[in-house]
């Protein structure tokens, strides 16, 4: 079988390779070099999800683990890998934009650390990765080139960096108590990690892989730097970005940190962000801070998700989290041309009716009407909760239902306010074509999980079953010392 | 002694840590903030490289050393000069984004610097500016009499 590190490897290589195309005779190779790299990166990770049998281990470099860096596959690293070239051929700049060549060698920067972070089973390999995919995106945010990009970028990248160094705080402090960063075998010390210290150390982890979570402390940066960026750029972070990040913290809690008081924090951080995430976007008065509001908003159901235990948590949170890829980052590329005020988009339905349409969909989904996937997803959390039953979890419970009512008020004023008859004054611009096209094929996905929601219900357990089974990942990584090395 | 020299290590290891946080949320000059973010980063690799380090120990190099001799854990220094030059290379793109910042902006101040850039979000979006101190949302609730319209009802009496 092909090598799983190619993914990893490709995108990285082009991303470098890329920019020498400027300007000379390879530009014509040069257009097409990123989106077949990512092409051959999603074939790749296809071909290892629909082969997969059992979890393997990639060793890294020839040295056997917990002193090498392994990659770890199963199918929860798999569907989000997988999810990286995917959306990230979606959402490919164009050659026609401003710094196409830049935005395109950043995008597959961004694309490689994503899949690499997917993928890692080592603290450290984790770390360089998401310092990475950090780097490519302040790059991607400035890439604006508006006073308003750099600024944002600027603020971005210390909030980050703070958090970086926050979590690298907690990444010494784990070594200092264990003398491991290999995560499987840090599972199989997890008992040393049970006292405050550990306790400590995870909290600087959630803060620091939490910046590009969304996680509430240290989410400022969103709305500005959504409305600031491309939104392109902007639907890669919100959509993608961030679950990488949540898959990070969530490995770290499954294997590392199986105690109450780690599951708690991450609870209340949730609710906290739900709480603050839709109040501000029932506030915002123009389309893309609304979308980063409820955007932080629904990443802090998809961490109360994450945070209830068991197999269930794991299925909820897995579903809650790929949903919101799908339906934030089509709702970000609707918002490309009817970003501005939502006051401004009177009639905007007669101009785009596929566009408004679209909206609709997306909006009610990320709502939860009842066929469409996102009432299961939020389905799933509130059964959870209710199952979990102490008065945290009703707390939360309650939230996540006040959330949905406030998401219904500002959802669906904007799509009162796009079939509102339009007045003279402007006119709403309509969709450029490739951002519909997009959308169009995120809304198609949408309505087959509608459809197919059977088989996505036994493969979600499928992923949740082997994502909690702690005992295999360990067993898979410690057992292999003399195992395939690479291939 | 070697205690000693440990804990005034560690002490000052979370003192950099602590001034560089401080620096970033009291300062308000964006070159400051910089300033403070690598003092934060100095604090936390000497963390790192204190968790590994051993007073009676030797580098851990193989080349000419007896390998009984017990060695410092060469893994966190590995991890520390991985994380330096992260470190480096997120500085020099922070300081060019801070004189693109000044370039456009002509200030480093942070307040004013972020209420231009919203002001700028707001005017992109087509919304008036969102509320700050210097300019409440809303009208007043008594605009103040222009003499114009003043002498103009005055006139009317007569």
């Amino acid at each position: 079988m092909t090598d799983i590190t190619l993914t990893v490897v490709l995108p990285l290589l082009g991303a470098f390779l890329l920019p020498l195309t400027r300007d000379n005779a390879l530009a014509w190779l040069g257009r097409l070099f990123g989106p077949l790299l990512l092409a051959v990166s999603a074939w790749i990770l296809f071909m290892h999800w629909s082969t997969f049998s059992a979890p393997q281990v990639v060793i890294l470099g020839g040295f056997a683990p917990p002193l090498g860096i392994v990659f770890y596959i199963d199918r929860l690293a798999l569907l989000f890998a997988l999810a990286v070239p995917l959306m990230t051929l979606l959402l490919w700049p164009g050659d026609a934009e401003k710094d196409a060549l830049r935005r395109q060698s950043l995008t597959l920067l961004l694309a490689a650390s994503l899949t690499g972070l997917a993928l890692s089973g080592d603290l450290f390999n984790i770390y360089v990765f998401y310092e990475l995919a950090a780097v490519a995106s302040y790059g991607l945010v400035a890439g604006s080139g508006s006073a308003a990009g750099y600024l944002a970028a600027f603020r971005y990248l210390l909030v980050s960096a703070l958090g970086s160094v926050i979590g690298l705080l907690g990444i010494g402090l784990i070594y200092f108590e264990t003398g491991t960063l290999n995560l499987a075998h840090l599972a199989t010390l997890s008992d040393e990690l049970a006292s405050p210290q550990g306790l400590a150390a995870f909290a600087m982890l959630v803060i620091g892989f939490g910046v590009k979570a969304e996680l509430f402390p240290v989410n400022g940066w969103v709305p500005e730097v959504y409305a600031a960026a491309n939104r392109r750029v902007a639907a890669l972070l919100a959509g993608l970005a961030s679950k990488l990040a949540v898959l990070v913290i969530v490995r770290v809690l499954l294997l590392v940190f199986p105690g109450e008081e780690a599951r708690q924090l991450l609870l209340m951080l949730g609710i906290l962000g739900v709480i603050t995430g839709e109040l501000a976007a029932w506030q915002a008065r123009d389309l893309s801070r609304m979308l980063a509001w409820s955007s932080i908003g629904q990443l802090g159901i998809v961490f109360i998700a994450f945070s209830l235990p068991g197999e269930a948590g794991l299925i909820a949170g897995v579903a809650v989290a790929m949903h919101h890829l799908v339906v934030k980052t089509a709702l970000f590329l609707l918002a490309e041309r009817w970003g501005g005020s939502i006051d401004k988009l009177r009639g905007a339905a007669g101009v785009s009716a596929l566009g408004a349409g679209l909206f609709v969909l997306f909006a009610l989904s990320l709502l939860g009407l009842p066929p469409l996937p996102g009432f299961w997803s939020k389905f799933l959390v509130l059964g959870g909760l209710a199952e979990a039953a102490t008065a945290m979890h009703y707390l939360a419970m309650t939230v996540v239902l006040t959330g949905t009512v406030l998401e219904g008020a500002y959802l669906l004023r904007v799509i009162t306010t796009l079939y509102a008859s339009p007045d003279d004054t402007s006119a709403p611009q309509s969709q450029k074509g490739s951002s519909l096209l997009a959308s169009a094929l995120l809304g198609v996905a949408l309505i087959a999980a509608a459809v197919l929601i059977e088989p996505l219900w036994q493969t979600l357990g499928d992923i949740a079953a082997q994502g909690v089974d702690t005992a295999g990942y360990t067993q898979a990584v410690l057992g292999t010392v003399s195992g395939s090395a690479g291939s | 002694m070697s205690t000693l020299f440990g804990l005034i290590f560690f002490v000052g290891a979370i003192g950099l840590c602590v001034i560089g946080i401080a620096g970033i949320v009291l300062s308000r000059n964006l070159f400051r903030m910089v300033l403070a973010l690598a003092i934060a980063e100095a604090g936390a690799n000497l963390m790192l490289v204190l968790a590994g380090y051993r007073w009676d120990a030797v580098a851990p190099i193989l080349a000419g050393t007896p390998a009984t001799q017990p060695m410092v854990d060469p893994v966190p220094q590995a991890m520390v000069l991985t994380a330096i030059v992260i470190g480096v290379g997120v500085q020099a793109l922070a300081l060019s984004l801070v004189i693109r910042v000044k370039q456009r902006y002509a200030t480093l101040d942070m307040r004013e610097a972020r209420q231009r850039m919203q002001d700028d979000l707001d005017r992109e979006a087509g919304i008036t500016p969102s509320r700050s101190q210097e300019q409440p949302a809303g009208e007043r609730p008594l605009p103040p009499p222009s003499h114009v319209a003043v002498e103009a009802a005055g006139g009317g009496h007569d």
